[in-house]
């Protein structure tokens, strides 16, 4: 005896409130999603920033003059990458620093690493020439030895540039 | 797929009877969602994983500008700490001699954990806050050769010590205003002779 097979239904299911869930969260992973700089994406180290506490504030985009201290992954070797934000300064400093006479200058630079303590100071003048409100900070590795830092925040001091800013990262698990 | 919007005019004049027509029922119009949500998962994925919500913060930091004339300090006002090659840290006030704060415990990884030191750092500097009235200076050195990483991490400290100072003083002393905070010194030769062997 065989039995009638009863041909299942097809079963449909409303998906609307899962698409609206889904839209509202990717409008807003869209919206404060941030990509990379044109600086960012030249560079070819990684930065392991010191952890402190949360009493920090959060990073001027404005004027902001980026001093990164860290050790190339390819030359294995340490220098300073100097770059501003801005569209406008970028240009004005770039011909600056052309005008200077700085080496490896071109139409596209925008990262500039320098080795030496003489250049840093010229390019640290350069930007406070390009932009007189120009606010710096040094993004160092942890894991480097001081005296790197110790040489920008010197360079920083003789062209008076007495107020800096270190980049950290936010210790996890609070105190 | 999309076959909701025929059901107007077309059948209208074929069945072209006169008289009362029933208005038939809309159908609910249906429309595949399937590929919309597949996308929009996608999408959403995506930027999920790309995104990093930690946002780079910043520690402002102040230095004397250069001057000439060096400022004279008492020496019993002088606060001293001074970070040694090999990540150790000392104190000392005016020329007394160096003491040593708790050394850094090492993880199994080989990492080096600061917790004590700096807690220990923070104690000595309100504590001399404190006791010299708001005339304390602290200064800071450190090695050329020090991490860069312990550094800001005893900056961070002296930083926040700062509230702690200004709530005490105004407790125990009721003195509203501060007026010396911290800065940064160059480590020089004689620094290291004091703490060599220490």
């Amino acid at each position: 005896m065989s039995k009638i097979k009863k041909k299942r239904l097809g079963f449909v299911l409303d998906m609307t409130p899962l698409v609206d869930i889904t839209f509202l969260l990717l409008t807003f992973f869209m919206f404060t999603a941030k990509f990379k700089s044109d600086a960012e994406n030249q560079q070819k180290f990684e930065i392991k920033r010191p952890q402190t506490q949360s009493d920090t504030a959060k990073i001027p985009e404005k004027d902001l003059v980026m001093i990164k201290i860290a050790v190339d992954t390819v030359a294995k070797d340490t220098a300073f990458y100097l770059s501003m934000v801005a569209e406008q300064d970028i240009a004005e400093l770039r011909s600056r620093m052309k005008e200077g006479g700085f080496p490896e200058v071109d139409e596209k630079s925008i990262v500039y690493k320098i080795k030496d303590t003489v250049w840093l100071g010229k390019a640290i003048f350069y930007c406070r020439d390009a932009n007189r409100n120009a606010v710096f900070a040094i993004d160092a590795d942890r894991r480097l030895k001081y005296r790197w830092v110790e040489q920008a925040m010197n360079e920083l001091r003789k062209k008076k540039a007495t107020t800096f800013n270190f980049v950290t990262e936010k210790k996890n698990g609070g105190l | 797929m999309a076959g909701g919007g025929e059901l107007g005019g077309g059948q209208k004049q074929r069945r072209g009877k006169a008289g009362k027509r029933k208005a038939k029922k809309r159908l609910g119009f249906r429309l595949d969602m399937t590929p919309l949500v597949d996308i929009t998962f996608l999408l959403l994925t995506f930027f999920m994983l790309t995104t990093s919500m930690i946002t780079p913060q910043t520690m402002e930091m102040s230095v004397p500008p250069e001057i000439d004339t060096p400022i004279e300090v008492k020496q019993s006002e002088l606060l001293t700490i001074r970070i040694r090659q090999d990540g150790m840290v000392f104190y000392n006030t005016g020329v007394d001699a160096p003491q040593r704060f708790a050394a850094p415990s090492r993880s199994k990884s080989g990492s080096a954990d600061y917790k004590k030191t700096l807690a220990e750092i923070k104690k000595v500097v309100v504590d001399q806050n404190v006791a010299l009235k708001n005339r304390c200076i602290v200064v800071l050195k450190a090695d050329g050769e020090a991490p860069y990483g312990l550094v800001v991490q005893v900056l961070d400290e002296l930083n926040s010590a700062e509230a702690e100072i200004i709530d005490r003083l105004k407790r125990e002393h009721g003195i509203n205003e501060r007026k010396r905070k911290f800065t940064v010194s160059p480590y020089v030769a004689k620094d290291a002779e004091e703490l060599m062997g220490l």
